[in-house]
């Protein structure tokens, strides 16, 4: 294991943290508290149908309950990261550095996004997508110049 | 590296605990990057660092977890305790309710590791000795009852905290050639990375000794 998206939460732990989440859902009433730790865990599943889940939690967290905005920032990073959704990954990662610019745990996090996606060759492909665009620009203005005369 | 596809021959996995505040995110910067963060933020939930050290010879690669101290990160960072070699118990010299906690960081790192993990107290902030509030031989008692390794150090000046991270690693070590550390079991926090491909573990000779992979 080299860094934190490697990491994969036990089976014995990601059912604890189930069974509490369930328990209370049964009755009606999930507490911030189990609700995030079940999550937590969740995203570090290395099955995606659990990631999603546990996204799908934060998400809800992060708009019941301002006070662990950063928590779920960090966690909703981390589990879009494991599914490969890397651009989603990097928005709440920048959302975060908004608010924390000088964030190591988050700047090392943004760092392991960025190796992965270079890994992948999609930051080629971000480069190549970057040039096509800039030369339709170009032929654009081309055209308008041209239209001018 | 010549010697085979890892360059170290061992994991080590610690933890860092103690409250929150105590220094513990520090010490593993100062310890991974050789930095002092004057304005660490709170960690969220743990925090991971590498470094590879070298003990008796051997390449040793220490895989650390920093936890956070806050009690709504605490279900979940307990199960991290799960298969450490080494624990750093962290607490800051200048507040004594830090210290005062130890005990039941102790009782959670004795009930969640095995007998053979290593633990180390370590009183931070010792730059600070203007403010300490909890004298060395006062925790230097504590230590030895339980059979804890001590030092005091400071993440910021960086003393002792090599010392720190190195002496638990030593003790570790010195548990495997002792036989005392099982390299086997799935929870001793130590995994063995052999050197030498031409060598495979008990695998029998075949044409794939010569493969390069
Ligand atoms: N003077 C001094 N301050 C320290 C030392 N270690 C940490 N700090 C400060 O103590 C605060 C908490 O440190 P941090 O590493 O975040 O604590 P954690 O919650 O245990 O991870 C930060 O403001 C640090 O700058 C130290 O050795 N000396
Ligand atoms: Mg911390």
């Amino acid at each position: 294991m080299e860094d934190v998206l490697d990491e994969i939460v036990s089976s014995e732990d990601l059912q604890k943290f189930e069974r509490v989440f369930h328990e209370q859902l049964h009755q009606g009433n999930v507490s911030h508290k189990a609700q995030f730790e079940y999550a937590w865990c969740l995203v570090r599943s290395k099955y995606p149908t659990d990631i999603r889940k546990g996204i799908l939690l934060l998400k809800e967290l992060f708009n019941s309950h301002p006070e662990g905005k950063r928590d779920y920032l960090f966690y909703l990073a981390i589990g879009n990261a494991r599914i490969k959704e890397y651009n989603k990954a990097l928005h709440y990662v920048k959302s975060f550095l908004e608010i924390e610019p000088a964030n190591q745990q988050v700047l090392a996090l943004e760092r392991q996004i960025n190796k992965r996606m270079e890994k992948e060759g999609l930051i080629g492909m971000a480069v190549a997508g970057g040039a096509v665009l800039a030369l339709g620009g170009l032929v654009g203005l081309g055209i308008a110049l041209a239209s001018k005369k | 590296m010549t010697s085979g596809p890892y360059n170290y021959s061992y994991i080590f996995k610690y933890i860092i605990i103690g409250d929150m505040g105590v220094g513990k995110s520090c010490l593993l910067h100062q310890f991974t990057d050789k930095k002092f963060m004057a304005d660490c933020p709170h960690t969220i939930g743990v925090e991971f660092g590498t470094r590879i050290i070298e003990v008796a010879g051997q390449k040793i690669k220490l895989q650390i977890w920093d936890t956070a101290g806050q009690e709504r990160f605490r279900a979940v960072t307990r199960s991290y305790y799960r298969g450490a070699a080494g624990a750093l118990m962290v607490y800051d010299i200048t507040r004594r309710s830090t210290y005062n906690h130890l005990s039941s960081w102790l009782t959670d790192t004795r009930n969640l590791t095995n007998p053979s993990t290593v633990i180390f107290l370590i009183g931070n902030k010792s730059d600070l000795d203007a403010q300490r509030d909890v004298t060395y031989e006062e925790a230097k008692q504590f230590a030895d009852e339980n059979g804890l390794m001590f030092v005091e150090a400071s993440a910021k000046t960086g003393q002792n905290v090599e010392e720190a991270f190195l002496e638990t690693a030593k003790k570790i070590y010195q548990s495997i050639q002792d036989g005392r550390l099982d390299l086997n079991a799935a929870e001793s926090g130590v995994q063995h990375k052999p050197a030498s491909p031409g060598r495979p573990l008990a695998a029998p000779p075949s044409s794939r000794d010569n493969c390069a992979c």
